[in-house]
């Protein structure tokens, strides 16, 4: 058997402390200044601060062993295939599911829910969402397949979101770009990322550099997108109201 | 206890669809040699493990952290020390994210150590904090947040022209890491933290947007220092 399961973790775990040490200073810095804080609240802190450093060194070195070379060696298998046709739906699957089971991706909705009071269903966002993610890491492996550049989806991308900021409410629009990370979570980043680096490095004419990365980035658009054309809809049914009120006591309080 | 179950239920759910879909393919169309598959289901299990006490040191030392900096800093009054803190904190939280080491490890892995690890994981904390400390003043000042998106995306679009190629996706993909699991919280807590003791305004439209401009930042930075290596 030829299974590493330690190998470097005490490096992983430095790498976590100098990671954590400068808010640690800096707390300290606010402690002895402004918090002045009582020993049992420290010691609270103290047993968070601990819990994320062991939290932080497990994460990392699973992630080292596990997510990272089995999303590698996927690739590179599923990239030396024959049909790589197949790519491409394997990369919606795993990004609907990725997405529909993303604890964030709930908060988000339940925002969204609030925002509109209640117009906008949970499970219609949450599909929304899951599908537009879905999608996105589809036309991830178009892009690696067929060798497009970045900017062919990006630029399109966020100049479709900017002309829908016009026409979308304020709080949709704030929800929208902050929902950009919702999708763009641990698995994402870690699983996702290292197979589009594998499928790269194997296919030909590709740059695992210029081809491999890129996949978070049309990952991060299509929450944006789904969220603002869920606030179109939105205000378009508020307008309404607002026509109908307008038409009823004829007066012109018209600025959304 | 309750936090816990939940944290674990969060965990749980966000790891097993993952696993399921790789069990599948592993099964039909991959077949890998048995010891790498088990190798992975213990990182799995290290993971889950792992994010499961990450969560929850967050919620009990790094969320009341973020916090009460917030509040304390914001009830100086002194602008200034708010941005420069605000600068720090979010280039601190960013150096400590998990989903931003991940990135930054595979990029090093790839260009063979030529975008090392350190500088990347520094470039974008810098552009975090800046754009925190911006986030802060736009709430001060009360800017409207599309202006400053509009600015920022437009200055992504001519940086992009003067910096090699290799660096526009990995620039893009920094700036969707950068919203892991601690950042989001801490910023959040940081910025309605400020937003309800500065204006005394409801503080749930002003601290959003937040996460917006953060992941603007790295994206910007990256795109600098690929000027620079360039």
């Amino acid at each position: 058997m030829n299974i590493h399961i330690f190998q470097g973790f005490g490096q992983t775990m430095g790498e976590v402390a100098i990671a954590l040490l400068p808010l640690i200073i800096l707390f300290a810095i606010f402690q002895l200044f402004f918090l002045k804080l009582s020993l049992r609240k420290l010691l609270d802190i103290a047993i968070g601060i601990l819990l994320t450093f062991l939290g932080l060194s497990f994460f990392l070195q699973g992630v080292h062993i596990g997510f990272l070379p089995i999303g590698e060696q996927i690739g590179k298998s599923l990239g030396a295939i024959n049909y790589t046709w197949i790519l491409i739906p394997i990369g919606f699957v795993l990004g609907f599911f990725a997405t529909y089971a993303e604890p964030a991706v709930r908060v988000l909705i339940q925002q969204v829910e609030r925002a509109s009071s209640g117009y906008i269903p949970e499970k219609v966002l949450l599909y929304t969402v899951s599908i537009g993610v879905g999608l996105s890491v589809a036309l991830s492996m178009i892009r690696i397949l067929a060798g497009f550049s970045i900017w062919f989806f990006i630029l399109p991308g966020y100049i479709l979101a900017l002309i829908m900021v016009k026409y979308s409410s304020k709080t949709f629009t704030s929800i929208a770009f902050d929902s950009g990370g919702v999708a763009t979570g641990p698995m994402t980043a870690t699983f996702i990322l290292a197979m589009f680096v594998g499928i790269a490095s194997v296919t030909e004419g590709r740059d695992p550099l210029l081809d491999g990365f890129g996949m978070v980035a049309l990952v991060a658009l299509a929450p944006i997108l789904s969220v603002l054309t869920l606030g179109i809809l939105y205000s378009r049914k508020e307008k309404e109201l607002y026509v109908h009120k307008e038409t009823e006591t004829e007066t012109d309080s018209y600025d959304r | 206890m309750d936090n816990i179950k939940e944290t674990i239920i969060e965990v749980v759910q966000s790891i097993l669809p993952i696993t399921i879909v790789i069990t599948i393919l592993q099964f039909s169309l991959i077949w890998l040699p048995t010891e790498t598959f088990i190798q992975f289901l213990i990182g799995v299990l290290m993971v889950g493990i792992g994010l499961i006490l990450f969560l929850l040191g967050v919620n009990i030392g790094m969320l009341p952290i973020g916090e009460m900096i917030g509040s304390a800093l914001s009830k100086t009054k002194i602008i200034w020390l708010i941005v420069f803190f605000g600068f720090l904190l979010g280039a601190v939280v960013t150096i400590a994210e998990p989903d931003v080491r991940v990135l930054s490890t595979q990029v090093d892995q790839v260009s063979n150590g030529e975008i090392s690890k350190t500088i990347l994981i520094l470039a974008v904390a810098i552009g975090v904090g800046i754009f925190v400390a911006l986030s802060l003043m736009r709430i001060i000042f009360s800017i409207p947040i599309t202006y400053i998106l509009a600015g920022g995306y437009g200055m992504i679009f001519v940086l992009a022209a003067f910096t090699p190629s290799t660096f526009v996706p990995i620039s893009f993909d920094a700036g969707g890491v950068t919203t892991g699991p601690l950042t989001v919280p801490f910023i959040m807590a940081l910025g309605v933290g400020v937003a309800s003791v500065l204006r005394g305004k409801s503080a749930s439209q002003d601290g959003f947007g937040l996460i917006a401009l953060a992941s603007l930042g790295p994206i910007l930075s990256v795109l600098i220092l690929g000027v620079i290596y360039g």
